[in-house]
């Protein structure tokens, strides 16, 4: 331990692997050039083992001069082929030390050791890609005892951890919206295959479509697309298990830190503070399986990105009031609502029905199966009546709730400090009704979010405008 | 119950906004003008010019005599310690609170025409947009915008 001692042979592995991905992906497009002129071609099979055979010298190399050891009150860690490299870590400086073990490493009887430290980002993590159980033990004592100043101690309020299940993640690929996408433009698809192949029940259809593959250019060009669909499904569904997988969440006193991805390790620090609101999202398609997923708002400048604000993908609805309590109190209320009053359901239904009224009686007019169209109004009203029935709003303990539903369900927790500002608005319409919409502006990273209710009783929106706003401290 | 705010916009709004409406007419009646010449050239229907021009008109008497009156009468704003109440909307009657505390800065702004007939607008920004009160007194709007910002000195660390 206190003298500079390599990692375990596996390493080589590891370092080739991940030298032979970071240079592949500068080499795949001069590859793919290669293939393509008939003159190189031949070369190819010369070329690729030769590279493989240097990747793995190289992975060799690395592994021999990669040496940890501790001293002082340091970790230090020198490694590098061409560039000697030292890096030393302060023992304070270590936020966590890791110890997991994969496919590979359980076959050999390794872990792997990650150190963390409280930067963050990707350049001050280390990894020690494959150590003996003890040995990595034995590390893991020394950091944590030397480095671990006393209030990080990990007592229980400090050792919070939310990981995403292999059943869970599962269930958030096959239910992520690239999927609703998919499957109604398959549906477009197989509407459009009623009109090349006429006067036919659908199952024998399908039975004659072989033979109509071989005589129609245009069903070549009907299959082609069908595939690209179900290629995209597939792509949304491995992209959705390539970023989430091994999600996991800890919070550590006064930040929440998530780790995710399959091939890029992904690492999100959220200072608590800095949470603007949470949102909870219920899809329509996740709804009926009784789970949710929880967002933030945050003006935090790391994971700004799009999927960076979600706080936690997949979780049962049930355990919502505990993962909240544990991993943001400041938003943690019971998520009950009031609801809007029944003049306002008006506005919910209309609002929907009235356009898809409009497109069902120009397709009935202009297309030949325009009629079937009716069938949008009927969804309109359905969707408008779900949209009435789970609008809600609760102001309690300084905290404003919000919910609504576009497609899916949506609750917007929001402390009154968070507020930025508050807008109460009324059309012709609601004057005559005395309704009103609310709006909430809050701060985030990128562009400023809002969260609306329309149809609520002026009273109770002036209420809550009073409420939020008066000694405002 | 909240009573409305009191302040009312400057009068001289009304035909700041009428003269603006005015220019911006000018410009919209190229488009027509450009329909008409495409017809010329390239024998486009008559029509599409015609309907254009009759829209933008019927636009521009909104704007020009309509919407200014009522725009004035219904724009209230208020300042105090704590807030920023702002009423308007000749539709869709919005109001508008800003916490004072979450007020990040505050512009007094100018245009050419606006300077014509000595008006200021103020801008509220915050950390999720801005609010603006559209036409104020030269020295109303400096005045005002001073006041907020003593006021809006408050610190707060969490935005």
């Amino acid at each position: 331990m206190y003298k500079p001692q390599r990692i375990h042979p596996l390493g080589i592995l590891s370092f080739t692997v991940r030298t032979l991905y970071s240079m592949g992906q500068a080499l795949l497009p001069l590859l793919i050039i290669a293939i393509a002129q008939p003159t190189f071609r031949k070369w190819i099979f010369v070329a690729i083992p030769l590279l493989l055979a240097f990747f793995i010298a190289y992975g060799i190399l690395y592994w021999l001069r990669y040496v940890f050891y501790i001293s002082g009150q340091e970790l230090r860690v020198e490694y590098g082929v061409m560039v000697k490299k030292k890096r030393y870590i302060p023992f304070e400086r270590i936020q966590s030390v890791q110890i997991t073990a994969g496919i590979l490493q359980r076959l050999f009887g390794l872990v792997k050791v990650e150190v963390e430290t409280a930067g963050g980002g990707k350049e001050a993590e280390f990894v020690l890609a494959a150590l003996p159980r003890k040995t990595a033990l034995e590390l893991q004592k020394i950091l944590q005892a030397g480095g671990k100043p006393l209030e990080e101690a990990p007592d229980e309020k400090d050792s919070i951890e939310y990981k995403l299940s292999i059943r869970s993640l599962l269930l958030l690929a096959s239910t992520s919206n690239g999927i609703g996408v998919a499957i109604s433009a398959i549906l477009v698809v197989l509407s459009q295959l009623d009109d090349f192949l006429p006067q036919m029940n659908v199952w024998v259809k399908i039975g004659t479509y072989a033979e109509h593959l071989a005589a129609a250019r245009v069903s070549l060009i009907i299959l082609a697309v069908f595939l690209l669909i179900l290629l995209a499904w597939l792509l949304s569904l491995f992209g959705t298990i390539i970023r989430f997988s091994g999600f996991h969440l800890r919070r550590e006193g006064d930040s929440i830190k998530i780790n995710r991805g399959l091939f890029e390790k992904q690492q999100l620090n959220i200072p608590l503070k800095r949470i603007q609101a949470v949102k909870v999202v219920e899809g329509l398609l996740r709804q009926p399986l009784g789970v949710v997923s929880v967002q933030v708002v945050s003006i935090s400048n790391i994971g700004a990105k799009g999927e960076g604000k979600v706080l936690f993908p997949l979780l049962p609805k049930a355990e919502l009031p505990e993962f909240l309590e544990k991993v943001a109190p400041e938003f943690s209320v019971p998520l009950e609502f009031q609801s809007l009053p029944l003049r306002a359901k008006r506005r919910y239904l209309l609002i929907i029905i009235i356009p898809a009224l409009i497109i069902a009686i120009l397709g009935s007019v202009f297309l030949p199966w325009g009629y079937v169209a009716f069938i949008l109004p009927l969804l309109g009203a359905w969707l408008g009546n779900k949209q009435y029935h789970d609008a809600g709003y609760q102001l309690q303990d300084n905290i404003l709730l919000l919910r609504s539903r576009k497609l899916g369900k949506e609750t917007i927790i929001i402390p009154r400090r968070r507020i930025q500002s508050l807008h109460v608005s009324q059309n012709p319409f609601q004057l005559h009704s005395n309704l009103s919409n609310l709006k909430v502006a809050i701060a985030s990273s990128n562009v400023a979010v809002t969260a609306q209710l329309k149809g609520m009783e002026k009273e109770i929106s002036d209420c809550i405008m009073n409420g939020l706003m008066s000694g405002h401290e | 119950m909240r009573s409305n705010p009191e302040h009312r916009i400057d009068p001289r709004a009304v035909p700041y906004w009428r003269w603006s409406a005015v220019i911006n007419t000018v410009f919209l009646l190229l488009i027509p003008a450009g329909c008409f010449w495409a017809q010329q050239r390239w024998q486009w229907p008559t029509w599409i010019a015609y309907a254009l021009l009759v829209l933008i008109l019927a636009y521009a008497v909104y704007l020009i005599f309509i919407q200014p009156d009522i725009r004035w009468r219904t724009w209230r704003y208020d300042v105090s310690e704590q807030e920023i109440d702002l009423l308007h909307g000749v539709f869709i009657k919005t109001r508008t609170l800003i916490p004072m505390v979450r007020v990040q800065h505050v512009d007094t702004e100018q245009g050419p025409l606006l300077r014509r007939f000595g008006l200021s607008s103020v801008t509220v920004s915050t950390a999720a947009g801005s609010h603006e009160i559209p036409a104020l007194a030269d020295d109303v709007a400096e005045q005002l915008r001073d006041q907020i910002s003593v006021l809006a000195r408050v610190v707060d660390e969490d935005v």
